[in-house]
């Protein structure tokens, strides 16, 4: 892999020239407290950049899987696929390790069996560039090995004093520095050891943990325990966990008819396994009545089925959930409650 | 096919669910030439009061005539909606359920306000009759309003949102009012479909589209009583509209 450097203070510019080949999309404020991915409407917005943010509300999901999308038209001639908006490149700045690891797990999900090209139409036009953090009381990527990536993103900065340590992902990476390739500089071995230093600092920074290598094995025992009930009743199935999970795929499927009677819209919107009506099927039987059976699907799912299927959890440690649930149901908390300590 | 036979018809209420529909003003013209409007008191003249194919009723059941109508309009409706949060839950025609009418009627119209009128504990529709299909909303949203009508018109099964509005409000990527900022928001147990329009607005939910299905009032109660909101204020703010003993016998 390339490595070079970019002193802090060539960073807008750097970030500017990006805008020569494509949308650039960056962490800034929403709120009191709060952050968003946003487009940079103009060179001005590079301002509104919130480089220490925590994280977004919602993940990079909302890039390439759309909570509401139309899937295609149809009428009484047969259907079409929704015209398509002319191909624009996406490049977002300042993404996380944890948000990353985010979207390679939508990639193997999407990609399964039957390839979703909605997804995909739309992910192939995404560039990411990478960002270091520091972790805050919600963050336990580390537990979740999702602090570090080594693919996935175009260009990662890591933060040194003054400075950047970009290593560049690949080839698309190397063009966007090589558009500013004056800005950048060789590294030293003094930046090497600068980077590994911040690296002990952040392993360092890091208050919560999980124990994930029995976790899955753990869970399945204690299927029946009373703990999912506890759980059932301080839940709102407000499914704001779900919205703002990065691997948090569901969806449900309507039809929405013209006035005519004759044409209409084949649309698709994020779901969520919490709600009641999510497992529901003719007849109205449901086969996860209740609010507790629900939960238990929802993180049965997320850290013991998925690893059944694709070899790891989907959780990627965000701590999304975390900050944002209302009842401040703690995923930590609970995990280190059913395994016993 | 005959064109099916509608009713529009308001009890107790602001007439705010049938302006709605007369404000689908891009569709409000087709919407006429697919259905045999036979009563809209409140948009025509020379009603006829027939039998119908549906009814849509609006607001709450407040006085013996408004339980006459209904119970009338029952009778010769092969479908009854119920239009609007007073219609499907009460409303905040319900909030004062808990004091006598005589001593409300005395307290609004004088010593001698329990002799003018009939009045009773307000009360959604479904308390009295059977309600085929609820489209809840103060007013009603007019994209449910159409994608509802619609689908009944083609045929198909109709699919109301059925989850809490904190989704939507996520989606609007909204700073949580409550999470936050310890604002007092009903988010967590109302019913989604508005969009979130007013925490997108920095204003917390008020509950106004009713309760989610299976809401759990118990969580929310402990999430404002952690945010050191009273029980005394969580129950008034709850019983504008999510809450409400009524609702609570039915659950």
């Amino acid at each position: 892999m390339k490595f070079l450097k970019l002193p802090a203070n060539n960073l807008p510019e750097f970030i500017l020239n990006l805008r020569k080949i494509g949308e650039v999309h960056i962490p800034i404020k929403k709120g009191e407290k709060s952050f968003v991915f946003r487009k940079m409407n103009k060179p001005q917005d590079i301002s509104l950049m919130q480089l220490d943010y925590s994280r977004t509300i919602l993940p990079l999901k909302k890039y390439f899987y759309h909570p509401t999308e139309t899937m295609f038209e149809f009428s009484r001639d047969g259907f079409v696929q929704p015209e398509k908006p002319p191909e624009v490149h996406d490049i977002i700045f300042g993404v996380h390790a944890c948000d990353i690891h985010g979207v390679l797990t939508l990639d193997l999900v999407f990609s399964g069996k039957y390839r979703d090209e909605y997804y995909f139409q739309r992910r192939k036009n995404i560039s990411l560039i990478g960002l270091s953090c520091m972790p805050d009381e919600f963050c336990f990527c580390n537990s979740m090995a999702t602090d570090y990536v080594d693919t996935g993103f175009d260009l990662f900065f890591s933060e040194i004093p003054e400075a950047y340590l970009v290593r560049v992902g690949t080839s698309k990476g190397d063009d966007m520095l090589n558009l500013s390739r004056e800005l950048f500089e060789e590294i030293t071995h003094k930046d090497i050891n600068a980077h590994k230093d911040y690296s002990i600092t952040r392993k360092k920074a890091f208050k919560r943990s999980l124990d994930i290598r029995n976790l899955p094995e753990i869970m399945d025992l204690e299927y029946e325990s009373n703990l999912w009930d506890e759980l059932g009743k301080r839940c709102t199935s407000c499914g704001t966990c779900s919205m703002v999970c990065p691997t948090c795929y569901c969806y449900r499927i309507f039809d929405d008819i013209s006035l005519d009677m004759e044409s209409g819209r084949r649309r698709r919107q994020w779901d969520c396994c919490l709600f009641r009506d999510h497992a529901m099927v003719a007849g109205r039987h449901n086969f996860r009545q209740s609010r507790a059976d629900r939960f238990k699907h929802r993180w049965l799912h997320k850290q013991q089925s998925f690893a059944g299927v694709f070899g790891r959890p989907s959780c990627v440690g965000c701590g999304r959930c975390i900050e944002d649930c209302p009842a401040k149901i703690d995923i930590i908390t609970e995990s280190n409650k059913i395994q016993g300590e | 096919m005959p064109k099916p036979r509608i009713g529009i018809y308001g009890l107790t209420s602001c007439a705010g669910d049938q302006l709605t529909i007369l404000n689908c003003e891009d569709e409000i013209l087709e919407i006429a030439s697919r259905v045999d409007i036979k009563s809209f008191c409140l948009a025509q003249t020379g009603n006829e009061e027939t039998k119908l194919d549906i009814a849509l009723v609006e607001g709450t059941v407040s006085t013996q005539k408004d339980l006459e109508r209904l119970r009338e309009i029952r009778g010769r409706a092969s479908i009854l909606v119920a239009m609007g949060t007073c219609a499907c839950w009460g409303g905040m025609y319900t909030m004062r359920n808990d004091i006598s009418r005589t001593e409300l009627l005395k307290g609004v119209y004088g010593e001698n306000g329990d002799k003018y009128f009939d009045s009773l504990p307000a009360q959604p529709l479904k308390n009295f009759v059977k309600v085929d299909l609820p489209i809840t909303g103060c007013p009603i949203e007019k994209k449910w309003f159409l994608r509802i009508f619609k689908a009944f018109l083609h045929g198909d099964i109709i699919e109301v949102p059925n989850f809490s509005l904190c989704s939507e409000c996520k989606l609007k990527e909204n700073e949580c009012l409550l999470v936050n900022r310890g604002i007092f928001c009903l988010g967590p147990i109302t019913l989604a479909g508005c969009k979130a329009r007013c925490p997108s607005h920095n204003i917390p939910c008020i509950g106004c589209h009713g309760p989610v299905d299976e809401a759990n009032y118990a969580a929310e109660v402990n999430i404002l009583l952690d945010k050191e909101y009273t029980l005394e204020e969580i129950k008034r703010k709850m019983g504008f509209f999510v809450f409400n003993p009524d609702i609570k016998q039915r659950q």
